[in-house]
């Protein structure tokens, strides 16, 4: 122990931004919850004699080219975002993190099919492949969830298997084979939590860049297909309109971001919380 | 009586180095036997061959009367427990992220259904826990601290702690103070000694250190590249017929 | 006296880690200062380099052969530092850059203190590899390619190739095993003899120094408890700190502590 340091309070600075940002989103959470049980007007239903409304007491967004209420197309919209981008976030977790695991730990073929595979995938920008696999599978957002997860599940492999890679090194594996635990315990008792603080650093920054490739692919037409509302696909259906209803764009734009910056907050949070260094320097 | 026996152990390193060449030697049940030897002189890749965490390319290491060399991990698991190692460094022996209580009971859960001790008693895993602890002079809270919380001595007693939490037959102790101050190395060899007494441990102590070798152990082997060049009881350490090697090493210390 | 401490003490705002050191050292000694870590040895010597973190204070004088060095201007400092005093530390790789080679080493440490001469910059270089045991084809090698002893042996080299007064050597054997360790003692015993060198030795292991050190002092959590001749700390030791230290190290137990042997008694 030589020189000492003042400490910093990193974790400090970005709890209360965590703090906002889990406020919000429990906030909106709770508004979609609310949406499917009080659902008041039909997000589909078109009403041709209702169209383009500006805001009113029943329709606090207005209604847009089709006379479908805004709000709730919004709100639902939300959902369609948010919820598919979990969905492709938690199976590109599933499929990544026990592949790094095994491929890291019990090396052997499933890391050499891997490195290789890997190295394929990474070759490209994610972007490129996800437009790709979509154009192969035809549009629709079940397809591209399915183009992100393809592209998304290598990063978290080779994440979880570097960090497996170093601390499989250390004495206490060792001493654990020694005592007869066999791999899969191994790895799921000494391993994982390892990985667990790495993981969820880049799922949580990740969820961010998967919503905004949600909407972007719905903007361009690879993704949600109407009459669905999501907020990509509405910001596309709203381009004619922006010279006079310039806020049917707006009000998705600004969902898109106002989530993406909040998952932002989040991950900045957990970065701070799970600062790898800061352990290994105690 | 014997509890190891090695014959004519060989090991390689692909690239050519030998790191182990022709090695026999006995240990007996219930005593210390010490191994000296410069790094690079092949003793801690002869622990981790005993251990069976390195493959060997020819010989035998027999436990009991019973050879082990060759078995797979099947095999081999009943008789895992039966030999414990304690590593050098403390700090990667213990996983940070787990509680000093998790990792002290590891080898036990492991071996639960297959164990009888003689000398710990099982009620519940706090108060088996207490017990080991006690055994190494640790005081009671250490059992829910994280390993980054403690000393490099404590630490170290902690990995103590676990290796005797089954009653093993025979501990390899590969450099075990070497990372530790001069005063926690004093009072961990003096542990040691005490363990091996009232839980008649048999200890290979393997050291670059010839005092505390000397200090330890009832009988000393010297190694150099890879062999074994001298073998003697304690009490003969300073007599004529040690190896030239024996004698520089002595006039080191 | 080469080096005189007085009342030296080093900490933060909050906390003092050295309190009120005072020690000094003659020309041509082996001075050695063993503690355990966390004791402020190390802190203590590169104080005296003037290489303290910036978030730690010091209060008190430093003498290098009566000069201030507390007082002086950083340019000064610079001059007397890596000359007249020089160092050698635990970390032998990373007391190395890992792309360059030894000789390159060398030649950067001559050409900043002002030898301009390139070949007999390279001469001085094969010289001193020679005089720690080591051949000129290490000159080439870049330092992972050389084993810890001989690492240390160059450091030693170095360290000695300005002809300084004073070299602070900390820790510099700990991370070798005994044998490596005893042949670089060895060899910095010779190199001190040939050349006249003053040598602060920093150990937590009073054994390294019981056959090279003349004085020593013992230091414990920033204190010195005990300072003195070696034969009179080791063999009567008064405070408890150091007798716990004594007999802490498992010794062959031939002789006294200090070295001597015991007489017989008729």
């Amino acid at each position: 122990m030589t020189g000492l340091s003042i400490r910093l309070p990193r974790a400090k600075k970005h709890r209360f931004q965590a703090v906002t940002a889990f406020v919000f989103l429990v906030f909106f959470s709770a508004v979609f919850i609310y949406t499917f049980l009080y659902l008041r007007h039909d997000p589909t239903l078109t009403d041709l004699d209702r169209r383009l409304l500006g805001m009113s007491l029943q329709h606090p967004f207005g209604t847009d080219q089709l006379g479908r209420d805004v709000m709730t197309r919004l709100l639902l919209g939300g959902q369609q975002t948010i919820g598919y981008s979990l969905l492709a976030l938690i199976v590109a977790l599933l499929i990544g993190v026990p592949f790094g695991l095994i491929s890291g730990y019990q090396r052997g073929i499933v890391d050499r099919v891997f490195m290789r595979m890997g190295d394929a995938f990474l070759a490209f920008p994610d972007t490129i492949v996800a437009i790709v696999l979509s154009g192969l599978l035809g549009p629709g957002i079940g397809n591209l969830v399915l183009a992100i997860v393809m592209v998304k599940w290598v990063s978290y492999a080779r994440l979880v298997r570097s960090t497996v890679l170093a601390e499989s090194q250390k004495d206490y594996v060792l001493i654990a084979r020694i005592n007869g635990l066999s791999p899969r315990k191994i790895m799921r008792k000494h391993l994982l939590p390892h990985v667990v603080g790495h993981v969820l650093v880049l799922a949580s920054l990740d969820l961010g860049k998967i919503i905004l490739l949600i909407s972007a692919f719905s903007y361009i037409g690879l993704g949600a297909q109407p009459p669905m509302p999501e907020w990509g696909a509405m910001l596309n259906e709203a381009r004619p309109y922006f010279e006079t209803r310039p806020e049917l764009m707006i009000y998705p734009g600004l969902a898109i971001v106002s989530v993406v910056l909040l998952t932002n907050m989040l991950g900045d949070y957990f970065r701070d919380r799970f600062d790898v260094k800061k352990e290994e320097r105690q | 009586m014997n509890l190891l026996s090695v014959e004519h152990l060989m090991k390689t390193f692909p690239g050519g180095k030998t790191a182990v060449n022709n090695l026999s030697f006995q240990l007996n049940k219930g005593e210390c036997l010490g191994l000296v030897g410069e790094s690079g002189s092949g003793k801690s890749t002869l622990a981790r061959c005993l251990l069976r965490i390195e493959s060997i390319d020819s010989g035998s290491i027999i436990l009991n009367d019973i050879a082990i060399e060759q078995m797979n991990e099947r095999q081999l698991y009943p008789y895992r427990k039966k030999i414990q190692i304690v590593f050098q460094n403390p700090s990667a022996a213990l996983n940070p992220k787990l509680k000093i209580k998790d990792s002290i009971m590891e080898p036990y859960e492991q071996y639960r259904k297959e164990l009888s001790l003689s000398h710990f008693s099982y009620t519940s895993k706090e108060a088996f826990v207490q017990q080991l602890l006690e055994s190494v002079e640790l005081p009671s809270d250490v059992a829910n601290r994280y390993p980054h919380e403690l000393s490099g001595g404590q630490r170290q007693r902690v990995t103590i702690a676990r290796s005797i939490s089954i009653e093993p037959e025979l501990i390899v102790l590969d450099e075990p103070t070497a990372s530790l101050d001069v005063i926690s190395q004093g009072a961990v060899l003096n542990l040691l000694t005490e363990l091996r007494e009232t839980l008649h441990l048999s200890y290979l102590f393997i050291s670059h250190d010839l005092a505390a070798v000397k200090q330890m152990s009832q009988r000393i082997m010297v190694m150099k590249d890879g062999r074994i060049v001298d073998q003697f009881n304690r009490e003969h350490l300073f007599s004529t017929d040690r190896d030239p090697y024996t004698k520089e090493l002595i006039s080191i210390f | 006296m080469i080096l005189s401490l007085e009342q030296v003490s080093i900490g933060t705002r909050e906390k003092k880690i050295v309190k009120n050191v005072s020690l000094s050292i003659r020309e041509g000694e082996w001075y050695a200062l063993v503690g355990q870590s966390g004791s402020g040895k190390s802190l203590l010597s590169q104080a005296i380099g003037r290489m303290l973190s910036p978030n730690l204070q010091m209060e008190g004088k430093i003498f290098f052969k009566d000069k201030d060095l507390l007082s002086l201007a950083p340019k000064e400092m610079r001059g007397i530092r890596g000359q007249k005093l020089s160092y050698i530390f635990q970390d032998y790789q990373g007391s190395f850059t890992p792309f360059r080679t030894i000789g390159q080493h060398f030649e950067e440490y001559q050409k900043a203190h002002g030898n301009r001469d390139s070949k007999g910059r390279k001469a001085k270089t094969i010289e001193a590899l020679e005089s720690v045991g080591l051949d000129d084809t290490l000159y080439n090698r870049y330092p992972f390619q050389l084993s810890g002893g001989q690492l240390q042996r160059v450091s030693i080299a170095m360290s000695l190739l300005l002809s300084p007064d004073l070299l602070i050597a900390d820790e510099i054997t700990t991370a070798l095993d005994s044998v490596s360790g005893h042949r670089v003692l060895e060899l910095l015993a010779k190199r001190q003899k040939e050349t006249g060198c003053t040598i602060l030795f920093i150990t937590h292991d009073w054994r390294h120094v019981k056959r090279y050190a003349s004085r020593l002092a013992v230091m414990k959590e920033g204190e010195i408890v005990e300072s003195g001749g070696k034969h009179r700390i080791l063999d009567h030791p008064q405070h408890e700190y150091t007798k716990r230290l004594i007999q802490a190290a498992p010794t062959l137990g031939k002789g006294l502590p200090s070295g001597i042997q015991e007489v017989e008694s008729v």
